[in-house]
């Protein structure tokens, strides 16, 4: 196994390349318009990069297992709709929530055990379930947007704590739970290990199917709190919402530095990923770039980000030898 | 080591190329920026828009910004495009909103920053609108009745007031689909020789429209005319007539112009269908901005001439 000095090394390489990018992007905004670097502007992309920001949360863990996630997109669309059919039998907003988040910690279970109890490889497993949860989504709403909700429900994605705006808020709670589980905990270092030698990791005698599981429940789980924030953010509950999000969510955490083949990446690498996807964004808006070209341009930072990830191993595994 | 500063020099390079080459100095110019937001731009409708829009920005001096979510059902996307549009201050948002009530919270956004919304084609959900608080400027599109009404028109003087007419309707209680239907009816009622023998809906779908067309036919082998609220379903029952030997014995009228349907108008295996009309609403909608930035008053709703293709 990896020593521990190794993996910081490692975590720390991937952290510089990719914070490097983001200032680079930001410097450069900075430099072409004078609408960048306000304060409301900063904020308001902050706001922007949580929604998938806080899938990517349980796309890492996944990742870092050696897995992946297809079904988180359609996930946002089923708690969505749960939590809008349930406001609109008037449950209360606190219970509309939890009832959401129960059916995308469910889903994300049911995929876990396809993929540790079954034959099933995660891809196979998860693109059903994003077929399948889609389904259920359109079939629930009857194909139909639910909306016009009660305020309390509004202020997630509306209310400021100090100024700061509560998807934010509440991303970087998330982001900093997901640091210290991942740091601190047997958890966090039995997800390295399963994505870094599987088998070794069952012959050192650690549950891994049981913690597989879970892992990809996590993954559910923060669908759901992103069908959360989605729903206060556009007041309604679309069974067509989410679309692509899975794949958005896969190139934050592939920006960020985590290895698709598992074992190496962190938390904090992802949420940069997030945020460089959403300033690119927000720049080439801000510019008046055409739509054609922001799609090859936010194509193009994949490709770099992926080639720095490349290099920096590179140079890791030399200075480690 | 080498490897990484080659990777990092060419991510600096890439960056700086790609925002000098965009960046076209927002401040250079003292023109104002008008934005466009439509629901996609992979759809031959919205780029005509934006030409239409474009022209006329040249010829008034407004720098014009064109922006669009890459799916079209993506309201989340097309909400954070006027968030960051909000933050680059134009000074009139253009918009073909992608959820008629989903979009409301960032209309409601557009109206706190001051900044005039220009609502284009489709309309923003009144209800919605009014309870969040929010306002619009104009509604600029085409009045789908009248559409309706121009079809209706079309075939009573083609066939010299007397016929029997089918209907294919669309989705029962969609909106678009519903006022043409209006329109078509109110049209033919002032004939009463123009005889309204079946009025089915088929979805808007061209395999329904096939099915339904079928059916009729079955049912009245004599009617002379077909009405379908869209193109779609006019072509499923062109195929429909064609399999049951009637050729061209029945008039068929649709909705939209899109190309496939004016293939069959050219071919003469269709009457006529009513085209609406992007560029000009794109042209009209910037002509509004230009009025709003001068602080002249609009009306609040600015209909778009439609017209018919033979």
């Amino acid at each position: 196994m990896i020593s521990s000095s190794t993996l910081r090394r490692i975590v720390r390489g991937r952290e510089s390349g990719t914070t490097f990018g983001l200032l680079v992007l930001c410097v450069g905004l900075w430099i072409a318009t004078p609408y960048f670097a306000t304060a409301a502007n900063l904020s308001n992309v902050a706001e922007q990069s949580a929604v998938i920001g806080v899938i990517a949360i349980g796309m890492t863990f996944v990742i870092l297992t050696g897995g992946i996630d297809l079904s988180v997109g359609s996930l946002v669309a089923l708690v969505s709709v749960v939590i809008g059919s349930a406001l609109q039998r008037g449950v209360p907003v606190f219970a509309a929530v939890a009832i959401g988040l129960l059916a995308g910690v469910v889903s994300g279970a049911l995929n876990g055990l396809m993929i540790t109890r079954g034959p099933l490889p995660p891809f196979i497993a998860t693109l059903g379930m994003m077929s399948v949860a889609r389904g259920a989504a359109l079939l629930l709403s009857d194909g139909r947007p639910i909306s016009g909700f009660p305020d309390g429900l509004r202020a997630l994605a509306t209310g400021e704590v100090f100024g700061v705006p509560a998807p934010v808020v509440m991303m970087l709670t998330l982001y900093l739970l997901a640091y210290l589980v991942l740091t601190r905990t047997v958890f966090g270092r039995y997800m390295y290990a399963i994505g870094g030698n599987e088998e070794a990791t069952v012959l050192a005698g650690v549950n891994v199917r049981r913690w597989k599981t879970v892992v990809y429940a996590i993954s559910g789980l923060s669908a759901g709190v992103c069908a959360v924030l989605l729903v206060a953010r556009l007041n309604s509950a679309q069974p067509i919402a989410g679309i692509g999000y899975e794949l958005d969510a896969i190139a934050a955490v592939v920006i960020g530095g985590t290895s698709l083949l598992g074992g190496s990446g962190s938390v904090i690498g992802t949420l940069i990923g997030a945020l460089i996807m959403s300033v690119l964004r927000n720049g080439l808006n801000l510019l008046g770039v055409s739509s054609y070209l922001q799609q090859v341009a936010i194509g193009v930072v994949i490709i770099a980000a992926v080639l720095i990830d490349m290099a920096l191993r590179r140079r890791v595994q030399r200075s480690s030898r | 080591m080498r490897a990484t500063l080659s990777v990092r020099r060419f991510l600096v390079l890439t960056s700086a190329l790609l925002i000098a080459g965009c960046n076209r100095g927002p401040d250079a110019t003292a023109r104002p920026t008008v934005a466009l937001v439509v629901k996609t731009l992979n759809n031959q409708f919205f780029v005509d828009m934006e030409a239409g829009a474009k022209a006329a920005a040249d010829s008034l001096g407004l720098e014009l910004i064109v922006q669009a979510p890459e799916r079209e059902i993506d309201v989340e996307r097309q909400m954070q495009i006027i968030e960051n549009l909000i933050q680059r201050k134009v000074r009139v948002l253009m918009l073909v909103p992608n959820g008629s009530k989903e979009i409301v919270p960032a209309v409601v956004k557009a109206n706190v920053a001051r900044i005039p919304v220009v609502v284009v084609d489709s309309r923003v959900d009144d209800g919605t609108l009014k309870a969040a608080g929010g306002t619009v400027a104009t509604f600029i599109g085409s009045d789908n009745e009248d559409g309706g009404r121009m079809a209706g028109a079309y075939l009573i003087e083609r066939l010299g007031r007397t016929a029997r007419v089918a209907i294919l309707e669309g989705v029962p209680g969609h909106e678009t689909a519903d006022a043409r239907l209006r329109g078509f009816r109110k049209a033919l009622a002032g004939s009463p020789a123009m005889q309204i023998v079946a009025s089915q809906p088929a979805n808007m779908e061209r395999d329904q429209a096939f099915n339904v067309t079928q059916n009729i036919l079955q049912a009245h082998p004599d009617i002379t005319a077909l009405f379908a609220c869209n193109d779609v379903m006019a072509l499923g029952a062109l195929e429909a007539i064609a399999a049951a030997g009637k050729g061209t014995a029945i008039s068929v009228v649709g909705f939209d112009a899109q190309d496939d349907a004016r293939k069959a108008i050219t071919e003469r295996r269709m009457a006529a269908t009513i085209a609406q009309n992007p560029r000009e609403m794109g042209r009209l909608a910037v002509l509004t901005a230009h009025r709003l930035i001068h602080g002249e008053s609009v009306p609040a709703e600015q209909p778009v001439a439609i017209s018919l293709i033979r």
